[in-house]
């Protein structure tokens, strides 16, 4: 293999890759980057086994086509250090040399056929989607997905395509991020196929790293086991999570008695400033609705309790609802209007905010028995 | 009956004949005298009885040659002399009513007729108003005359070739130097007993053992154990009724696998009793790892009717008239003993193994990854800075130095004098203290926390330490009944059999005000509406299965703070910041005073250790400074 690239391009591409790409692996092969230069692109390929990266840069200049496995993280440290602008890749014998003007580097290879195969994007029964519109579902909803061990279902974000919207959901049983996207108009102008998948998010922080142009319209795909994304440069693959999503739909309340309207700001700063008093050895603060007004209370036994008031659009009927404050904080720092909605038909039953258009975020309250 | 009529055995026909005396005393040994130690021990104890204070023990071989006990107590006239080798023959006891009241160590009268029916045996005897002493000899079950000999005041027992006339006893025994471990553990257990008695052993003629009687209980526990054992020791005293304890408790680093260094005096008579072991197990309960054993000594006095001794014939087992008033008493005085233990400094084996890691890394040039040591954002180490702040660290090591008599009590001990009554009080008098927890401190490898103190530095498990603060938080709010529940958006459905479910029905209450908040969804299925707020990231199924677990052992209605005790326990460590969360200086130093306001931040609710510290004198000792 013989090569001639951009360094700037390559750097890049190496980035990518080895943000995939594990320190230690049982399958000693995935802890190289593998090139392939074909006639007129250099393809990275690298793999953790479930998170997969092809990223290909096409100005490039292939006299001798060939696979090559090197070490992945020397391979990139060396050519991010380079300040030449172009560099050349070749094989020697068993080894590899990067050079660039009088900088060179000689790389120990492994066998390439001992990495994994690695899918190729397939086009067939692809869906169009706009890249800003799929980092910003991600976004809306990653945060919420879970985190602790077991419940391996809600390490994922549930990927649907319904009718002509794209729609994210995660949850961790206790909140739950839903956020839906209109589908630009395809070329074709076909209606996608309904498509539903769990997303692992590492899988997604990847998808979302190889986006980096909003406006361009990438791919997605929906195949067996894996969901598939295409830009222009770049192919990724994750395996998808098989479980079973948690039923959230009969969790949405579809009517709600009490409805509070407030400045999502001033609400997040003044649940901050309870939340000073309860992390210690409590929870919960409580949010008490009255006529224009909500009282936020938090007591914790070691540190003792604040108080808070400010000013609200609240109808229903007066009371009492009592949440955990990261957890909200956590879903206003997203939130995309200046005044955040919350409903609620009572205290143990979830508590609805409005984040958005097409954006909600469910919590589930505290209860305190006395 | 097995033999046929008209088909007599070929024995004569007389079958059951009374054994001679001889016989039944060997017999009889057989239960008192299994080894040299219970012969010195039998004999010490006689020694003890007859009101001794120095007693001398020369043993040669083990002790399977020779033992001889040499004491200065009253001693006994030729009259005591001639029974001294009958079988039941006892001056510590008259009549049955004497057994409800026993203040002596031996009093069954078997001792001496059953040694001497197995060895060779002499007594020298002199009483104080003797002018002539006196001496018998026992061969093996053939008594002699007593003649008179002399002889100090006081008895010498020698015990020659110990089972030389029943060879498979004889074949039992082990080799010297075990025989002769199991003596010197017999007579250190009485050492530590008899605080007003001296005691020297020699073996083959060399002096392997001795305590002066004027020493107290800590100076034998170093004589016997050694000084870093002996100096880490907290006193123990309690009284309760007519019943007494004192004693030495070491702290949890001491503990071993088995019980050998727990020992229990009964009105100066070492007792093993499992009792006595389930009370230390108890009073240590959380606070070291479970398959250990604590280290301890410990000495009871009651009234001799509370308590029945003649139960086991070497005496080591006895039956308390109050068990559990018993054991609820000694399991409150240790625990307020243990309260003030120095839990966090390491062990030797901790030092040991630090140490020749070092030795093996050093000479590869082993330099820390500076990643994996880097100071925390906003805590770079600059030795300008802790020169420009030395003025507030004085300030800090003044208050750690609060003495223990004002625990967590701010502003007491301003005063430079309680500086001498901190350094008296030691390591344990230390803790309690104020501590303004000054940062910078390091986090490693994003699980332990490093933090400088005035004499050394600590170093903490944040997870072990946050599990501690994340149990005694939920106790805190089952205790008022205010337990914050986070409810559960979809209910984890959790399958168990039909008995479970049953059971888990049965106690929905008890769960619930433990914040375990359940319902019954199918015959074979639990709901999950919601779990304890505090519980960061819970696993709703394990702590199902953890509360049927519990209900089954207990097998009745567990009260609320029970459960916490068994299920939040393990739901505490699942759900804590897990080894690998990075922490900034705010949140370390908040998980720090949070821990600092508990009762004890010292181990986790597993017992695993939240902070081991090294102090200068540990460094110097790994560094061979002394």
């Amino acid at each position: 293999m013989k090569v001639l690239c951009e360094r700037e391009r390559l750097r890049e591409g190496l980035t990518v890759a080895t943000s995939v790409i594990p320190l230690k692996s049982t399958r000693p092969a995935v802890e190289n980057v593998c090139l392939v230069a074909t006639d007129h692109a250099l393809e990275l390929v690298g793999t953790d086994l479930d998170v997969a990266v092809r990223y290909r840069i096409d100005d490039v200049k292939v006299e001798e086509p060939g696979t090559v496995l090197v070490p992945a993280r020397v391979a990139a440290d060396f050519v991010r250090d380079l300040t030449g602008d172009t560099v050349q890749l070749r094989t020697k014998g068993e080894t590899f040399l990067v050079e660039s003007g009088s900088d060179r580097c000689e790389l120990t290879t492994v066998d390439p056929d001992e990495y994994p195969v690695v899918a190729r994007f397939s086009e067939d029964g692809s869906v169009p989607v706009l890249g800003s519109t799929f980092t910003r579902l991600v976004s809306r909803t990653s945060f919420a997905a879970a985190r602790e061990q077991g419940r391996y279902a809600m390490h994922g974000i549930l990927t649907q395509v319904e009718g002509d919207t794209l729609k994210m959901v995660a949850t961790d049983g206790r909140r739950l991020a839903v956020a839906t996207s209109a589908f630009e108009a395809d070329a074709t102008g076909a209606a996608p196929k309904a498509s539903r998948a769990i997303v692992p998010s590492k899988g997604m922080q990847l998808f979302c790293r190889v986006i980096d142009d909003p406006l361009e319209q990438v791919r997605i795909h929906f195949g067996e086991n894996q969901f598939g994304l295409k830009t222009s440069k770049a192919e990724v693959f994750a395996r998808l999570i098989d479980g079973e999503f948690p039923r959230y739909t009969a969790v949405i309340p579809a009517s709600t008695e009490n409805l509070v309207e407030v400045e999502t700001e001033l609400l997040i700063r003044k649940l901050r400033l309870v939340a000073n008093v309860t992390s210690a050895d409590t929870r919960a603060v409580r949010l008490s609705l009255d006529k224009g007004k909500m009282t936020i209370f938090g007591r914790s036994a070691a540190m003792g309790e604040a108080t808070t008031e400010l000013d609200v659009e609240f109808e229903g009927k007066a009371g009492d609802i009592a949440f955990n404050p990261d957890y909200v904080i956590d879903g206003l720092k997203n939130c995309e209007l200046e005044r955040v909605r919350l409903e609620y038909n009572e205290k143990t039953s979830p508590g609805k905010f409005t984040l958005g258009e097409n954006y909600i975020y469910i919590v589930m309250p505290i209860t305190i028995d006395t | 009956m097995t033999s046929k009529p008209g088909e007599p055995r070929p024995q004569t026909a007389s079958h059951i004949v009374e054994l001679p005396e001889a016989v039944k005393n060997q017999i009889a040994a057989g239960e008192v005298v299994e080894r040299p130690a219970s012969v010195v021990k039998e004999l010490v104890e006689n020694a003890l009885d007859a009101g001794a204070h120095e007693i001398r023990i020369d043993l040669e071989e083990g002790g399977v040659k020779l033992v001889r006990v040499i004491d200065d107590g009253c001693g006994m006239g030729p009259e005591d002399l001639l029974m001294a080798f009958c079988p039941h023959a006892t001056s510590k006891l008259r009549e049955v009513a004497d057994l409800d009241h026993i203040a002596s160590l031996g009093f069954r009268g078997e001792a001496l007729a059953s040694i001497g029916s197995v060895s060779r045996a002499s007594i020298v005897s002199r009483t104080t108003d003797e002018a002539m002493g006196h001496r018998i000899e026992n061969r093996g079950g053939e008594i002699g005359p007593v003649l008179e000999a002399g002889g100090a005041r006081g008895t010498t027992i020698e015990i020659r070739d110990l089972f030389y006339n029943t060879p498979a006893r004889r074949r039992f025994l082990k080799r010297t130097q075990t025989e002769l471990a199991r003596v010197l553990d017999v007579v250190q257990r009485l050492a530590l007993a008899q605080l007003e008695a001296g005691f020297v052993v020699t073996h083959d003629g060399k002096r392997v053992y001795d305590v002066e009687r004027t020493m107290d209980l800590a100076g034998r526990v170093r004589r016997t154990f050694g000084a870093d054992l002996a100096d880490s020791l907290v006193a123990v005293s309690g009284v309760d009724g007519t019943v007494r304890v004192e004693g030495l408790l070491a702290p949890p680093r001491f503990a071993r696998r088995d019980t050998s260094r727990q020992m229990w005096f009964l009105n100066g008579r070492p007792l093993r009793d499992k009792v006595l072991v389930r009370v230390l197990k108890q009073a240590f309960h959380g606070f070291q790892v479970e398959a250990r054993h604590p280290v301890a000594f410990l000495s009871l006095s009651m009234d001799p009717a509370l308590v029945d001794v003649n139960v086991h014939p070497t005496k080591s087992e006895v039956r308390f008239r109050e068990d559990r008033r018993l054991f609820s008493f000694l399991v409150a005085v240790l625990r307020r003993a243990l309260s003030e233990a120095d839990l966090a400094t390491p062990g030797e084996d901790l030092l040991r193994t630090a140490w020749r890691r070092s030795e093996r890394e050093a000479p590869q040039g082993y330099l820390p990854n500076p990643g994996a040591l880097e100071p925390l954002r906003g805590g770079t180490v600059d030795p300008g800075s802790f020169r420009a702040r030395e003025g507030t660290a004085a300030a800090s090591e003044r208050d750690l130095l609060v003495p223990a008599a004002g625990p967590r009590a701010p502003g007491v001990g301003e005063t430079s004098g309680t500086f001498d009554v901190a350094g008296a009080l030691g390591a344990a008098g230390e803790w309690g203290a104020q501590d303004a927890f000054e940062g910078p401190y390091l986090q490693i490898a994003n699980t332990y926390l490093l933090r400088r103190l005035p004499d050394g530095f600590e170093i903490i498990d944040q997870h072990a330490l946050h599990e501690r603060l994340t149990f005694e938080g939920l106790k805190r709010q089952v205790e008022e009944g205010q337990v914050e529940v986070q409810r559960r958006l979809i209910p984890d459905l959790v399958e168990l059999s039909r008995a479970e479910v049953k059971a888990v029905e049965a106690q929905l209450e008890a769960l619930s005000a433990s914040g375990i908040e359940l319902s019954v969804f199918s015959p074979t299925t639990i709901a999950v509406q919601g779990l304890p707020a505090l519980l960061r990231r819970p696993d709703p199924e394990a702590i199902v299965r953890d509360a049927v677990a519990a209900l089954e052992r207990t097998g009745k209605a567990p009260r609320p703070f029970e459960l916490v005790e068994e299920v939040l326990h393990s739901a505490a460590c699942r759900s804590s910041v897990m080894a690998g969360d990075p922490l900034t200086q705010d949140e370390i130093r908040a998980l720090l005073s949070r821990a600092s306001v508990l009762e004890s931040d010292q181990t986790c609710p597993h017992g695993r250790p939240t902070r081991v510290r090294f102090r200068l004198a540990d460094l110097e000792k790994a560094f061979h400074r002394r």
